[in-house]
């Protein structure tokens, strides 16, 4: 598995990015605040991370941005529009992977397709590409009890990325992936939204993905959820190709990273 | 807890638990032990002869007409009431009481009132088929809806589903494998709930053969009788899980 | 609001059967009010609490047997497993199979009496009673039992330490739906053999055309089964409140 996700076909034009803007956000389940005054703004085509202690709201924040989840307080724009619900724009790959065990990984990906209305024609030709993309060629027809956690995770990007979407959520979309395949699905997935230019929000507890993937990292305060830091990671692109991993600017921002969150426990 | 054992195949195993009871029970009628233990192959003779007469099959007709008249309403909205009740707090707020309550409650006491209100007729059996198998399937789809897992529900918004989607493409699917579960427990309370309607009328189907052969102490032709209604018993519990399995693959 | 929404159902109820009374449906249906005048009679002339008495005896009687018999059996079934694997076939079949279809032969064997209604109720509660004590032992958490054995119990402590506390949920909710179903066996077995308890009253109402005791004495019964069942899941709850 050499090349994981492949580029898209040349043919389908890139869609223009958005910003996203998130003024101000309060967010608590019952008494309990889950999210206290955030406010971060995502530039047209950044990647970002968020990053922070397990129960800090990280999955929250994100579920919001995709309309999920409403708000107590601020507003959130995504483009131009307010989110008051789920829009065309966001897509997201869900940290339990929300797969339907009742469908084949073929109908598991044309699903977001098919909820907006594609044709069954291009909606099976969009899905084999995304499938081919995540290197899952041959198992379109399995279910997915008979995929490991990893092969679920990859169905759930395929999803995530038929859609095309301008912004794409991502939960921690590679924790149940091993350590070699990971490296891998990174350099793709780098690959990938420097062809398409999608706002990505990253969610992660890997200090050195955070690093590696982003333009900049959030850091989340434990429970409820503030901005405690965010951290510019001013590495050169495309980091796929050089060695970014060894260099010395890596290792130093990795170790940043490290000792903002250690003061955190 | 809703029906314990009742969800479970018989299958070969239980062949030869059945073989073997009737072989025991051979030997002990041949032995002449007692009168309600006759051998089995004379109660075999005479269920061939109330077949080859129409007694039987006869009867069996009449019980099945009064179960589908039952069964078939109650799957209907049991799984439409359960469905509801499963999606909308208010709904279940609104039912569940009433819906926990019956389906412990001994309905048998009900079967007078259902002769009240529409006299000694078949439709009483029919009635209490009804009665007998609706709250199994409310609870079990209720169940399986509100077990639904909140992430798909999540991804199906996301990707634009309104309440309509929601439910032909998440709940419902999501729920089948409950619903299932709520129709076939539902149809053994159904062929309970035909059994007791018929005997209390007294007046058609299955049920009136076993209380006129109780009565005039026939005991072959009584025991030919209940043999029947169980095989008949044996056979819907076992035509239920089969469209359950071919209904529910991905499991 | 939860409290309004459920008294608001019960109102609803109860003015659905009052229309039913008015429309009329049919001339036999009484209106609640007059059911209820015809359940204060029937409790102040004790024949109520008489039929009760008579109808609680058998239930008893029969319930106690498929208690005493049924809990042990199922839990031979689930410590020994030979015994559990063929015996499990019966009480499944017992399970799926309308049992009513006995009871002319229990009346038979047994005479018009309370033993015959007490023989019945036991037929209708004890495949549960058993399935569930069965089912209690057999889910018993291996880690659990391994757990035990590294500790160095005895067959007599890993039993009555760590089978019969795990089966204990189970075991109580077969107790609680075995009653449930030895309602529903005895009143099927009062209204056919009609001299005893209940059963009784209600049919002799039914054939003196006086809907209305029938009517409460039915809502009686179904008030009564209700009660006993909640208190039982009350003392269940208690017994379990290491659960919560
Ligand atoms: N639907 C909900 N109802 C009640 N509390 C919730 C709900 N969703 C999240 N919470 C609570 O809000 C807090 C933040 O949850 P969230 O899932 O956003 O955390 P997270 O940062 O994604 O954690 P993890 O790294 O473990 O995924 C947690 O304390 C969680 O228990
Ligand atoms: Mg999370």
């Amino acid at each position: 598995m050499a090349r994981v996700m492949a580029a898209p076909a040349a043919a389908s034009r890139a869609p223009a990015s958005l910003e996203i803007v998130v003024d101000g956000v309060s967010k608590a389940f019952g008494a309990m605040p889950a999210l206290v005054d955030v406010s971060v703004r995502v530039g047209a085509g950044e990647f970002l991370s968020l990053i922070g202690p397990s129960g800090c709201g990280k999955t929250t924040l994100l579920k919001a941005i995709a309309g999920l989840q409403p708000v107590d307080r601020g507003r959130i724009l995504v483009g131009p529009r307010e989110v008051r619900g789920p829009g065309p724009e966001c897509s997201m790959v869900f940290q339990d992977f929300a797969l339907l065990p009742w469908s084949t990984v073929q109908r598991n990906v044309e699903f977001g397709l098919l909820l907006r209305g594609v044709a069954a024609a291009e909606r099976a030709a969009v899905a084999g590409r995304a499938i081919a993309k995540v290197g899952l060629d041959g198992f379109e027809q399995a279910y997915p009890a008979q995929l490991s956690g990893g092969m679920q995770q990859r169905v759930g990007l395929a999803r995530a990325l038929a859609v095309r979407p301008q912004i794409l959520l991502m939960d921690e979309p590679f924790a149940s992936i091993d350590e070699q395949t990971r490296r891998l699905f990174q350099d793709d997935l780098l690959a990938l939204w420097s062809e398409e230019r999608a706002t990505v929000v990253f969610v992660t507890h890997s200090m050195e993905e955070a690093v590696y993937l982003s333009d900049r990292v959030v850091v989340l305060s434990p429970r409820p959820g503030r901005v405690h830091r965010v951290l510019d990671v001013p590495l050169p692109r495309p980091r796929e190709a050089s060695d970014v991993r060894a260099s010395v600017g890596f290792t130093r921002l990795v170790d940043e990273l490290w000792k903002i969150l250690r003061k955190l426990q | 807890m809703t029906g314990a054992g009742a969800d479970r195949q018989f299958g070969v195993a239980g062949l030869g638990a059945v073989a073997g009871l009737l072989a025991a029970w051979e030997i002990v009628g041949r032995l002449d032990v007692s009168l309600f233990v006759p051998p089995v192959s004379g109660i075999a003779r005479v269920w061939w002869g109330l077949l080859a007469d129409g007694t039987l099959p006869g009867a069996a007709a009449s019980s099945l007409l009064s179960l589908v008249k039952g069964f078939v309403p109650a799957a209907v909205l049991g799984v439409a009431v359960g469905l509801a009740m499963g999606r909308f707090a208010t709904v279940r707020l609104l039912l569940d009481g009433w819906v926990n309550a019956l389906m412990s409650a001994p309905l048998s006491a009900l079967v007078p009132v259902l002769i009240a209100l529409f006299g000694v007729r078949d439709t009483v059996v029919a009635a209490t088929v009804f009665m007998f198998s609706f709250f199994v399937v409310v609870v079990n789809t209720t169940t399986g809806v509100r077990a639904t897992e909140r992430s798909l529900v999540d991804m199906a918004r996301l990707f634009g589903a309104g309440e309509l989607a929601l439910f032909g493409r998440i709940y419902l699917p999501s729920a089948l494998p409950a619903v299932m579960l709520g129709l076939r427990l539902g149809a053994v309370q159904a062929v309970k709930g035909m059994v007791v309607g018929e005997m209390l009328i007294s007046l058609v189907g299955l049920g009136e053969r076993l209380i006129y052969y109780g009565n005039t102490f026939l005991i072959l032709e009584l025991y030919a009788v209940i043999g029947s209604v169980l095989l008949l018993a044996l056979l819907i519990s076992q035509a239920a899980q089969t469209l359950d399995r071919a209904l529910v693959r991905w499991r | 609001m939860v409290l309004a929404l459920r008294l608001a159902s019960v109102a609803a109820f109860l003015l659905a059967w009052e229309w039913a009374a008015r429309v009329p449906i049919s001339f036999n249906f009484p209106s609640p009010g007059a059911t209820l005048v015809a359940l204060a009679a029937l409790v102040t002339s004790g024949a109520l609490l008489d039929a009760t008495a008579t109808s609680a005896r058998s239930l008893l009687l029969g319930f106690g047997a498929a208690a005493l018999l049924g809990v042990p059996l199922g839990l031979l079934m689930g410590v020994v497993r030979p015994v559990g694997r063929v015996a499990r076939i019966y009480v499944d079949l017992l399970i799926a199979l309308p049992t009513a279809a006995l009871i002319p032969l229990v009346i038979l064997s047994f005479g018009i009496s309370i033993l015959s209604s007490a023989v019945i109720v036991f037929v209708f509660s004890a495949p549960f009673v058993t399935m569930n004590a069965y089912g209690g032992v057999r889910d018993v958490r291996p880690r659990l039992l391994e757990m035990a054995r590294a500790f160095g119990a005895s067959w007599g402590q890993l039993v009555g330490r760590v089978v019969l506390p795990s089966a204990l949920p189970m075991i109580l909710a077969g107790l609680r739906y075995g009653l449930s179903r030895a309602f529903v066996g005895l009143l099927v077995a009062e209204l056919l053999l009609s001299p005893f308890g209940l059963g009784k009253l209600i049919m002799t109402s039914r054939s003196m055309f006086e809907h209305d005791r029938m009517f409460a004495t039915v809502l009686w019964t179904l008030l009564l089964a209700g009660a006993v069942l909640a208190g039982l899941g009350r003392v269940e709850r208690r017994l379990l409140r290491w659960r919560a």
